[in-house]
């Protein structure tokens, strides 16, 4: 009953997401940190494959019948392995800049606004999360 | 949602690279010899910008398309003593003028900083409309 309670609605998704910008929070952070590393790539978790599977994951809960809620079952993709306790990530390197002379490719200003939209994203989940949370608190005490 | 914030990156990449060339022009205003010690004055640079950004493959924003030599004449410098010195005793130097790369250092500097506002600005509009949602 109490799964079920935690199943219910958006929650899951939400958690889904908090994982992911936890995780990818972590990369994008690291690269900072290996900023002026000689031969560093820089590495990102794709945002677009995680918001698939997602969906899909959130369309197979429907399953046709406009179900929302029960468990959510999110598919892998290629760097993000989801387990039931979190996610596991395995950040790619990205070719996308220029190599520097030291072979590093790290464009801080795209790091930085991928580290500040990241962040909102993250803070976003977390207050959607506290206002469901809240709702079931309402719901326990039976007043507002 | 975030669209608005890849332009104003890209707006801050491309300047940031103006700057660097400039800093490169200004660094070697006197560099006559490359790398190997060979005579060849250092050709001033110019990023040449163009509209689009390829590393989001968007048509929006901006992107350094090539850094480019400026095919203008060198600085002619009477030093007849200089073992690169001409027949009449000149010494071609960079074609470099440090008060035009000062002004494109602050013109770039300046639009970095315009970049970084707006980025300012989008940042608190999509936080403002997250509160709204949550």
């Amino acid at each position: 009953m109490i799964q079920g309670m935690f199943d219910s609605g958006a929650l899951p998704a939400l958690e889904r997401l908090a994982q992911f910008t936890e995780s990818r929070h972590r990369v994008l952070t690291n690269n900072i940190a290996n900023l002026s590393n000689p031969y560093f790539k820089a590495r990102d978790l794709d945002v677009k494959s995680f918001q698939a599977a997602l969906t899909q994951a959130i369309e197979d809960r429907r399953g046709g019948g406009g179900r929302t809620n029960g468990p959510l079952h999110v598919r892998d993709t290629a760097q993000l392995f989801f387990r039931t306790d979190g996610i596991t990530a395995h950040a790619d390197e990205i070719h996308e800049n220029v190599l520097f002379h030291d072979q590093n490719n790290i464009d801080l200003e795209r790091n930085m606004q991928r580290l500040a939209e990241n962040t909102m994203t993250h803070n976003a989940a977390i207050e959607l999360i506290r206002n469901q949370f809240s709702l079931i608190q309402m719901a326990i005490r039976e007043r507002p | 949602m975030f669209n608005s914030l890849d332009i104003s990156t890209s707006g801050l990449i491309a300047q940031r690279t103006r700057l660097e060339v400039t800093s490169a022009n200004l660094a070697n205003r006197y560099s006559i010899t490359d790398a190997q010690g060979n005579y060849s004055p250092f050709r001033r640079r110019m990023a040449i910008l163009s509209t689009g950004d390829p590393s989001t493959g968007s048509s929006e924003g901006v992107h350094v398309r090539t850094i480019e030599q400026d095919q203008s004449d060198f600085r002619k410098v009477y030093e007849p003593g200089h073992r690169f010195a001409d027949k009449d005793g000149n010494v071609n130097y960079p074609n470099i003028d440090p008060a035009m790369e000062m002004i494109n250092a602050l013109d770039a500097s300046r639009a970095y900083e315009a970049n970084i506002t707006a980025t300012e600005a989008t940042k608190a509009m999509i936080q403002s409309s997250l509160r709204l949602l949550a």
